[in-house]
């Protein structure tokens, strides 16, 4: 077994409103080692981006967060002072955002921006910084790669903004990288490139990566381990091949029955629906979350909260149904 | 033969924006000659990068922005000789951010009857009634009536603005992304619902998205936009089957659906879309094109025409 780069064990981000506790993330661990992509998939709501932002320390204020156990390789994070995790942040795990037009700085220089953590971080020159700057521009695909430095975020195209972005998480070599929907702010063309491109960079330079996406074909194609969210909890687990192959979790089998996809779906045919809306996340869940979207569901399910259970080594769902039941489900729907 | 309910013949736009201080403005043509027929109960997709002028050509169909040259012909008539009032009954939007496009100081029931007022339909006792039964066909409960867009869920709001489009009851309906600004779940039930309305009322869509599949699911037929310019158009399952113009192939290859043992598409487009104040010569397509040689960047390729499909390409796949 492999020394898990990151491990995050039961944590919990609540945020203190007027009508009682949001509990945005309960009881979430996952954990990612060198060179491994995992996907932290779910709506939009479901938690996934405040983890990571309780992962990096950057939850808004109004947040509160605690886990049981959060170790980036071997140091413990859920104690460490504000004045280490500014350290931390960006040398040991740098995080790329949504949109690079609001998380870029419109006043400065792209150079300026990029050369700007290595500063910070390690005491290297000037000079040497924008040697770095304009070696990771042209990794990351950028031509005329000097020149760029000189330019403002807004001279450059969507595609491009977000390849800077890559190479700002890139500039200290972090062994972890987090991207929260690196593309979806793209057209179609440029995001099968930028995930190409990501995947390449986390080969070549051994890196952990955690994907949050709302996007499975995305998942699908990108990602080794998949965390499926659902209402703040995590719903099922895997490798990426069989979880889409053989989802077990109500939710997931319904978020893949909702996608059309061209020569599987029908076209004109209705498409499969998870019906109802997602519960409030305020205030105490009693019974499985997703009861009350579940065409499954019977009266257990409300009897009390519903535990992970683990069907393999790394294949976990959080459903009272057996794994063939699970099974058998999937393939009744898929024959209606 | 099935009626054409409308018809863009030849349209371009052209803005005049500024190149920089000093320099003067130049002309960006967002839509370049643009031609396109809609059959009756016939659903249209146009697909393209962000940019390309998709949704310039929805504006000008629905009369907030005006054609620089062309013309919009409704059943036989051009749209300029068609009354304002007219118009907007027989044709209606259905916008991509449902956060948006509602007023968020009106209630529900107020933002669905405000067709009905303007066009002054029926009366008062009239409105009530109307915006219950579409607001039951759309799918939201009646209690909702008196909520306002705020209280309301993304996929609530984007049935709220189907049904305001549908209570003129019109014959051709405009969706521009009318699904992007959703989660995947409520996706399909937005889908769902579209279709299902399509063929009880037997509606005409124009869909514009930057999502194939979704084009692929809805679309009898599907026109490829770039850079102002359709550069293919034929019947959907041909189109998925057999695309011809080499920016068709790409966007098919670079989606993305859930099947985790293909991996990742190379889409052989290079980086950068062009920049449409300063079009390449010849196609404009060649310098991201595989096969270009030194005819497309010097000739502009023309459309060609074969079997209920077209393609503008000097190489197209046979």
């Amino acid at each position: 077994m492999m020394d898990a780069l990151l491990e995050v064990k039961g944590l919990h981000v609540d945020i203190p409103l007027s009508a009682g506790t949001l509990h945005a993330v309960r009881n979430v661990s996952f954990s990612v080692n060198r060179g491994q992509t995992l996907a932290l998939v779910g709506e939009s709501g479901c938690g996934k981006s405040l983890s990571v932002l309780a992962v990096m320390n950057l939850l808004p204020k109004k947040a509160r967060w605690h886990a049981e156990k959060l170790l980036l390789n071997d140091e413990d994070l859920t104690s460490t002072s504000e004045r280490n995790m500014a350290d931390i942040r960006g040398s040991r795990m740098a995080m790329i955002f949504q949109e690079p037009m609001t998380s870029l700085n419109p006043c400065y220089t792209i150079g300026n921006q990029l050369m700007e953590a290595l500063l910070r971080h390690q005491k290297v020159s000037r000079s040497d910084a924008r040697d770095r700057a304009v070696f990771l521009l042209e990794k990351v695909g950028i031509t005329a790669a000097a020149s760029r430095l000189k330019q403002y975020p807004h001279q450059l195209s969507g595609g491009l903004r977000q390849r800077v972005m890559i190479a700002m998480g890139l500039m200290c070599g972090p062994p972890l990288i987090i991207a929260d929907e690196p593309t979806t702010a793209l057209d179609v063309t440029i995001q099968a490139q930028i995930l190409a491109l990501l995947a390449s960079l986390q080969q070549e330079f051994e890196m952990g990566l955690i994907l949050i996406t709302h996007d499975l074909g995305v998942v699908a194609r990108v990602a080794h381990r998949v965390a499926v969210m659902y209402c703040g909890l995590v719903v099922e687990t895997g490798d990426a091949t069989s979880l889409f192959e053989n989802p077990l979790h109500p939710y997931t089998q319904g978020l893949l029955a909702s996608l059309p996809i061209p020569g599987k779906t029908m076209p004109g045919e209705h498409l499969g629906s998870i019906s109802g809306m997602v519960p409030t996340p305020i205030g105490e869940q009693h019974g499985c979350v997703f009861r009350n979207r579940c065409t499954y569901a019977f009266d257990d399910c409300s009897a009390g909260p519903v535990d992970l259970r683990e069907v393999s080594n790394g294949r976990t769902y959080r459903c009272l149904l057996s794994p063939e039941v699970c099974a058998q489900n999937l393939a009744g729907g898929q024959s209606l | 033969m099935t009626k054409k309910v409308l018809q863009i013949q030849d349209v371009t736009k052209t803005y005049r924006v500024s190149a920089g201080a000093f320099k003067g403005k130049r002309p960006l043509h967002a839509v370049n000659g643009v031609s396109l027929e809609i059959e009756e109960g016939s659903v249209l997709g146009l697909v393209g990068e962000s940019g390309c002028g998709k949704s310039t050509v929805a504006k000008i169909i629905l009369g907030l922005e005006s054609a620089t040259n062309g013309h919009i012909i409704l059943d036989g008539n051009p749209i300029s000789r068609v009354a304002r009032r007219e118009m907007t009954r027989r044709v209606q939007p259905i916008f991509q951010d449902p956060y948006a496009s509602l007023n968020p100081r009106k209630s529900i029931g107020s933002i669905i009857s405000l067709p009905l007022r303007v066009h002054k339909v029926g009366g008062r006792a009239d409105w009530g009634k109307k915006v219950n039964k579409i607001m039951d066909i759309v799918g939201l409960p009646a209690r909702l009536k008196h909520s306002y867009p705020n209280q309301l869920s993304g996929g609530q709001r984007q049935r709220v603005a189907i049904a305001r489009a549908l209570i003129m009851r019109p014959e051709i309906v405009i969706c521009d992304e009318p699904t992007s600004a959703l989660d995947v779940s409520v996706q399909s039930q937005i889908l769902n619902l579209l279709i299902d309305l399509r063929k009880e009322f037997g509606l005409t869509y124009l869909i514009i998205s930057h999502n194939l599949a979704v084009v692929e699911h809805i679309a009898s037929r599907v026109a490829v936009m770039y850079l102002g310019r359709i550069v293919e158009e034929s019947p959907t399952s041909d189109l998925f089957k057999w695309p011809q113009h080499p920016y068709t192939r790409a966007l098919l290859a670079s989606v993305l659906t859930p099947e985790p043992r293909k991996g990742l598409p190379e889409t052989h487009l290079g980086i950068a879309y062009p920049n449409p104040i300063d079009p390449p010569s010849g196609c404009t397509f060649h310098p991201r094109c595989p096969k270009a040689t030194e005819l497309c960047q010097t000739t502009p390729p023309n459309p060609r025409s074969d079997a209920g499909r077209l393609v503008e390409c000097h190489y197209p796949e046979q």
